[in-house]
């Protein structure tokens, strides 16, 4: 592409998109607090942050998605308001999300024309595709973003990142045509990629700014470095840096994402070597998922798996629960191979598993609190067959009191409770067990308020008191760090380092290096 | 959503939890669902003793309670089946696969014969239940299916004539033979087992099982409970009961055909599970209120001719019935997605 074609830059010290100020919370969460920066055209910023930093909402409010409670946005030195996603979209925004889009089975012009069809669209004509307008105009906004994919190919035949410039030319496209200077966020876009790849995408990006500028979400700096002329660093809602490339490293970039390093406390007792594991995985893996996974984690023990998104860790949990089949290596339980393992298996042999989708598979929320808490384990609740309401409703009652439950009724459907108390009746659903010999937890503390988070991890120490193997999946490093007496790190569903906190003294920056 | 789908799901960011704190919330135990299907039996009868108050004093309250003996049956097994969240296309078939099976037996085997029955119909209800539970096939697809196969079966056997229950008939005279309460016993028979099953759904582990199923059945799987027994359980239950219908078929005609007395049952018997407070989404059903369904569901043909409609468009009126009924207990606004 040549200069010629470039759209004028105007003035270059108005940026593409100036954010002033932006907050948005959700309950007592400030999941953004006071953001304010600035994406000049044709540079491409690099935006970097840990899970729960606040990237995503912020990507929301740019999009459309979410409206900020207080602050101001502006497109070209004009304060605008993005009510739903076309708004953004007209304003030259076009995000390109994580998880592809677009749909295999047509045609990559069809796919474009998709985003923004509308009856006064000159692609169209009383409802039917006019396909020489529609190829032309597909190959246009394909051109404009540097792509020569013929536009009449379907999208399954496409590769990986030819798909990615699919996704950009149409998140791009509006009525027909495409932005001036089109601002392009990229959204983790290469942690589906491979390595060469990842290489034609980073061509593609240069390009990109050629005619408008970037937003390049990711969490692996060395390409963010590679990549971006500028990087932006968010911590707990807050952007804590913003700085040219040149001026920083990737060591610098570690130490900002995470703020203070935190270290592990040396645990008293030592390794529990020599002891039967609760379970152990063996050379565990899963096409496409995880590979090669080994572990053991003898009773009273808690072992901590951390990792980045597209690590596999959440994976190897639901192996571990039969949720996931694994297609290699062996699964100890109590010391014997398991043998087509299912989670009504891995139940009966003492396993719990409290997962990140609560509403989904942690609970029935159609089903009273007191019902849900009895489901998994009924013990006094029923007996033999018969269900026994009264032992129930007071066994219930125990359990409210003792988790600080509210409002104090057992008899309410659970999915009327707020999330936190929702997790409470569902860690006490599992910790119920006669014996509780394995509990594994996927992201428990995710979206619950400090005492929440207070009472779900007392529970989880008087589990492993108890003699309960713990496996965790922390929502943050400092959790692993605090919780954890063996921590180890998964990257690309492989795992790179194992840390036993009996013998090192990690810090956070220790598992972070060996994470991205 | 397939299961895969389910399992695979991203996890959700913090705030997008959040956000659905508010909106997956369970509909609330609206009124419907505990008075209103008695409400709605009641309406009905008060409109029919007034326009035809030959109704009251005529015994009408006795046939309307033989119309409804067959219907609460059907009913009841389909309340079971929808109740873990699947739908049961075939069961008025096997009502008549059932009644032809006992009209050819009762002879033969005597008192054995109903038995007999009951143990044939349960297993292919089970089997229904099997393939829907362990085989993955839809089980609206599936029943479709088991409709036809059944129908077929029921002519073969047949042989496509009405088959008469040659002797032993005076085994089954009692139950419209003698009444309780000016109700035939048949129709006792049919209440009983409506409460039955609500004990069952209440007080049973094996019950709320099926209620966590037909609730969420994700969470159910992921509590580590037998979701798939729970399934053929149900379909099971569906099976036997048409077979107890297709007693009393016998019990009234003495004969039985494809085409005769029981072979349009499955429009009502959905109907009066809804009418009856059932859920179509699952979860949410109570037997008892079943009763008042089948009751207003075999008034709905007197009251129709009361008002001037005429019997060769009944079923006009039942279609109408499911659509109003399930369009007003739906809680629509959180499903975006129907099936």
């Amino acid at each position: 592409m040549t200069n010629a074609s470039l759209a004028p830059r105007t003035g270059v010290e108005t940026p593409a998109l100036r954010l002033t100020n932006i907050s948005k919370s959700f309950g007592s969460t400030h999941a953004v607090k006071n953001v304010s920066l600035k994406i000049p055209r044709h540079e491409v910023v690099g935006l970097i942050g840990e899970n729960g930093a606040g990237k995503s909402t912020l990507l929301k409010i740019l999009t459309g998605l979410y409206q900020p409670d207080s602050g101001t946005i502006e497109t070209d030195g004009r304060p605008v308001k993005f009510r739903k996603p076309q708004d953004a979209v007209a304003a030259g925004i076009g995000v390109v999300h994580q998880e592809q889009s677009l749909l295999s089975n047509l045609s990559v012009a069809e796919n474009i024309a998709m985003n923004a069809l509308s009856s006064k669209d000159a692609a169209t004509s009383y409802g039917f595709y006019r396909w020489k307008r529609l190829n032309q105009e597909a190959a246009a906004i394909l051109a404009r973003v540097g792509s020569t994919i013929d536009p009449r190919t379907k999208v399954s035949d496409l590769s990986f990142v030819d798909r990615q410039m699919v996704e950009i030319a149409r998140a791009l496209r509006v009525d027909e045509t495409i932005h001036a200077a089109p601002l392009v966020i990229l959204d983790e876009p290469t942690s589906v990629l491979e390595r060469n790849e990842t290489a034609i995408l980073e061509r593609e990006i240069r390009s990109l700014r050629d005619i408008g500028s970037v937003l390049f979400v990711s969490h692996r700096l060395d390409e963010v470095l590679r990549i971006c002329d500028r990087v932006v660093v968010m911590r707990h809602g807050e952007v804590v840096a913003d700085v040219r490339r040149e001026e920083v490293t990737e060591e610098e970039l570690f130490r900002l994402m995470i703020g203070q390093e935190s270290r592990a406390r040396v645990r008293k007792g030592g390794s529990a070597a020599g002891a039967v594991a609760a379970v152990e995985a063996k050379g565990l893996g899963r096409k496409g998922q995880f590979k090669d996974v080994s572990f053991a984690v003898p009773a009273g023990r808690s072992l901590a798996i951390v990792g980045a998104i597209g690590s596999g860790r959440e994976s190897v949990c639901r192996a571990l629960f039969g949720a996931e089949a694994f297609d290699a290596g062996t699964l100890e339980v109590a010391g014997r191979p398991v043998q087509g393992w299912s989670m009504r298996r891995a139940v009966r042999h003492g396993l719990a598993y409290i997962p990140s989708e609560r509403k989904v598979e942690g609970m029935v929320g159609g089903l009273s609190a007191a019902e849900n808490l009895t489901l998994v384990h009924p013990r006094e609740a029923a007996k033999g067959p018969i269900l026994r309401r009264k032992a129930r409703m007071k066994a219930a009652e125990d359990w409210f009191e003792r988790l600080d439950v509210r409002p104090r009724d057992p008899r309410l459907p659970l999915g009327r409770f707020s999330g936190g108390n929702q997790q409470k009746v569902v860690m006490a659903k599992w910790l119920r067990a006669e014996e509780l010999s394995v509990l594994i937890l996927d992201h428990p503390l995710r979206g619950l308020d400090p005492g929440a988070s207070q009472t779900v991890n007392d529970q989880i120490r008087a589990a492993q008191d108890d003699g309960a193997a713990v496996i965790l999946l922390p929502d943050t490093l400092e959790e692993a760090l605090e919780m954890a007496d063996e921590i180890i790190v998964m990257r690309d569903g492989e795992i790179t380092a194992r840390f036993d906190l009996s013998v090192d003294s990690p810090t956070s920056l220790d598992l972070l290096e060996k994470m991205v | 959503m397939s299961k895969k789908a389910l399992l695979e799901q991203p996890a959700a960011l913090p705030a997008a939890a959040d956000g659905k704190t508010k909106s997956a919330r369970r509909r609330p135990r609206n009124l419907w669902f505990t008075v209103g299907p008695f409400a709605v039996f009641l309406a009905l009868f008060a409109l029919v003793a007034i326009l035809r108050p030959a109704f009251l004093t005529g015994g009408g309250m006795a046939i309307l309670a033989v119309q409804a003996a067959t219907i609460l049956l059907v009913a009841l097994g389909q309340a079971m089946v929808l109740h873990v969240g699947s739908i049961d296309l075939s069961n008025a078939a096997i009502v008549i696969f059932a009644a032809i099976i006992l009209a050819q037996t009762l002879g033969p085997l005597g008192g054995i014969a109903p038995i007999v029955t009951l143990a044939l119909v349960t297993v292919i209800g089970a089997a229904n239940g099997f393939l829907v539970a362990f085989g993955q096939i839809p089980s609206f697809a599936l029943t479709l299916g088991t409709l036809g196969i059944l129908q077929a079966a029921s002519l073969v056997i047949s042989n496509a004539t009405t088959v008469y229950a040659t002797a032993n008939n005076q085994l089954l005279a009692p139950l419209f033979g003698t009444a309780l309460a000016g109700l035939p016993m048949a129709f006792w028979v049919g209440v009983v087992l409506a409460v039955g099953l609500w004990a069952f759904l209440r007080f049973t582990r094996a019950g709320e099982g099926m209620t966590a199923v037909g609730l969420n059945e994700t969470g159910a799987l992921f509590s580590g409970l037998r979701t798939r027994w729970f399934k053929v359980v149900a379909f099971a239950l569906s099976g036997l009961l048409a077979g107890v219908a297709g007693i009393l078929v016998i019990a009234q005609a003495g004969a039985a055909s494809s085409f005769g007395l029981g072979s349009d049952l499955l429009l009502p018997g959905i109907a009066a599970a809804i009418v009856g407070g059932t859920a179509i989404t699952g979860g949410i059903t109570n037997p008892i209120n079943i009763v008042f369904g089948a009751l207003t569901v075999a008034l709905v043909p007197i009251g129709a001719a009361a008002v001037g409609i005429t019997p060769q468009a009944q079923s006009l009126v039942y279609g109408l019935v499911i659509i109003a009924a399930v369009a007003l207990t739906m809680g629509r606004g959180h499903n975006e997605v129907v099936k």
